[in-house]
């Protein structure tokens, strides 16, 4: 595109940490990928070649997608996004800065976990099931033909016990562990540092030599 | 050289340091740990819900920037050589550097262009008439020394014609008759590149127009091979007259980009199999070329000949580095594409490029299934090794 287009109004969760040279890059991004429309749809997704390796493809093209993530009131799926939405999915993955301080780094870190729990959570019932879970595995697992679905159940039912071991502590023989709520998932990661897992790092432009 | 950004990393540490990517030239940063290690540091023991992270953070990196898609676009340079097509954040810094680029682009235009234009006619116009007329001789070494002055002479003037600086390197490993030479592909450029300093025999498609009548004079002077466009699809077909070619050692060497597309410049792809298949000896070049002068990449999608060609002959000058590797032969256990590995590695270890398993043809299409397939076979092996403990 030209030189210095002006971008559509940057949502104001991004601006004190990104740059506007890391927008025009991501800009640049989403033309190419939307193949200079204005809104991109999944198809758009298939052009990339490192992403097609990625056994979780399917729910990270989701997640762009999910309203949920959008911060949009209704919830469901939308059909297309544009450059705003865009740029919304890829704030979740922001480094964080130095000068925050713990109540800015705790939302951080529950907006990053809550993207992640609605990537489990496809139903959008606000829990993960077992059902759900053992979805998950089996995307991961997926494309190996010497794997038998039993052993990725058996995976999964063991990482839901243990699940509910973290969240409910001991359970009596009746009680039935109905899904991972936001809260036990937020117990669960406690303990991983995922400020400095879940981000993709932007490489800083040096601005090219002044000339006064 | 790379327009590589430097970050400033700030996490969690007291004093700020300056991170520098190795041979980085890209927009993200990114983490090479191989995924085994990755994950394992995530969880200690079973599968959990980290995983998960490893794979999602992965594929956002891909989203914003892959390795590939970004080689068939021009490089970024970090400091403006007054070309705005390289410039992509072209904002205007003072007056004087104004006025610089301005005098620059009328010099470009006005007075290097016509004449490189000027060049460019009296090469080509040579080349045909003299490739003609030395292929009215009857075969023998006299015509074989005219037909390579000729060549040779009509190659120089079309690489002046784009003010091209060439430094060829180690020119004892120059390729020999009865051999292949196998280089890496940028432009259509790279061609008249290597017959500046010897005389190959080419392999292509017949073209028409200009192109085809400057390969039928060609032909006549010296044998290069010459496809039509239906035998390119008879793979069998293509190797037999490549490997008779090779055989009378009394032929040229034959030229092939085995990329079979326009990379630009900063990586090696694949090498396809095909020409390692023929058997003979090997000679590997690799050809580099250096983009503050002018950006020789050929974006084969979005400009088409005749405005590439434009862009080369306003640039300041085509400037590279010509490199002849030693020559090599497939050893007795290797099968084709590990020998067509092997001398890309080598290739782009000389040349200083970096070097992507994946192929050229990604350009126009899609990832094969088998790729995909294996990596998932990766990770699901190692979960279940994991699983099984727990």
């Amino acid at each position: 595109g030209s030189p210095g287009e002006l971008n559509p109004p940057i949502p104001s969760l991004l601006s004190p940490t990104v740059t506007s040279e890391q927008i025009e890059h991501l800009h640049r991004r989403f033309k190419q990928l939307s193949q200079d429309q204005l809104t991109i749809r999944k198809e758009n997704f298939d052009s990339i070649p490192d992403l097609e390796f990625n056994p979780i493809r399917g729910k990270i093209v989701h997640a762009f997608f999910d309203k949920r993530n959008l911060r949009q009131a209704s919830d469901g799926l939308a059909d297309e996004i544009n450059f705003e939405d865009f740029l919304t999915i890829m704030s979740y993955f922001r480094p964080i800065e130095m000068n925050m301080d713990e109540e800015q780094l705790d939302r951080f870190r529950k907006e990053k976990l809550k993207f992640l729990f609605h990537m489990y959570d496809s139903d959008h019932d606000g829990k993960i099931t077992l059902q759900e879970y053992r979805n998950v595995v089996e995307e991961l697992l997926s494309g190996n033909p010497h794997l038998e679905k039993e052993s990725a159940r058996s995976i999964a039912d063991g990482a839901m016990m243990e699940a509910a071991s973290i969240c409910v502590g001991q359970m009596g023989p009746d009680q039935v562990y109905e899904g991972i709520t936001f809260e036990d998932f937020l117990k669960m990661w406690q303990g991983i540092d995922i400020e400095t897992k879940m981000h993709v790092r932007f490489l800083n432009m040096e601005t090219i030599a002044h000339c006064y | 050289q790379w327009a590589t950004i430097r970050i400033e990393r700030g996490v969690k540490k007291p004093q700020r340091q300056m991170l520098k990517t190795p041979a980085a030239n890209g927009i993200i940063e990114r983490d090479e740990t191989p995924m085994e290690e990755e994950i394992a540091r995530l969880n200690s023991d079973d599968f959990q819900f980290s995983d998960v992270l490893y794979f999602c953070r992965k594929g956002f990196e891909a989203i914003v920037e892959d390795e590939v898609t970004q080689r068939f676009s021009s490089e970024e340079l970090l400091s403006w050589n007054l070309l705005t097509r390289t410039n992509v954040n072209f904002h205007y810094i003072s007056l004087r550097l104004t006025i610089v680029w301005v005098i620059g682009v009328v010099v470009r235009y006005c007075f290097l262009l016509p004449l490189r234009i000027t060049l460019a006619t009296i090469g080509i116009m040579s080349m045909i008439v003299g490739t003609t007329l030395v292929g009215q001789l009857p075969n023998s070494s006299v015509k074989n020394y005219l037909s390579e002055v000729v060549h040779l002479t009509c190659s120089r003037i079309l690489v002046r014609a784009l003010s091209g600086t060439i430094c060829y390197h180690n020119k004892e490993n120059r390729p020999k008759k009865g051999g292949i030479c196998v280089a890496n592909h940028t432009s259509p450029i790279d061609a008249i590149i290597l017959t500046t300093d010897g005389c190959y025999a080419m392999v292509g498609q017949v073209h028409g127009g200009l192109m085809g009548v400057i390969q039928r004079a060609m032909v006549k002077a010296c044998p290069h091979v010459w496809f039509e466009r239906s035998e390119i699809k008879d793979r069998h077909l293509v190797t037999e007259r490549l490997r008779e070619h090779v055989a009378d050692k009394s032929k040229l060497p034959i030229l092939i980009f085995p990329e079979g597309t326009c990379i630009n410049n900063t990586s090696v792809m694949m090498f396809k199999k095909g020409s390692f298949e023929i058997g003979g000896t090997i000679y590997p070049v690799a050809i580099k070329y250096d983009p503050q002068f002018g950006d020789a990449f050929w974006n084969s999608s979005k400009y088409n000949i005749v405005s590439y060609l434009l862009r080369i002959m306003t640039s300041w000058a085509i400037v590279c580095n010509v490199w002849y590797l030693p020559p090599m032969v497939r050893e007795k256990d290797e099968d084709a594409v590990q020998f067509a590995n092997r001398v890309k590695s080598a290739i782009a270890h000389r040349g200083g490029l970096t070097e992507l398993p994946w192929d050229g043809g990604l350009k126009r299409a899609k990832v094969k299934d088998t790729f995909r397939e294996e990596q998932q076979k990766n990770y699901s092996r190692m979960l279940v090794r994991n699983g099984s403990i727990g």
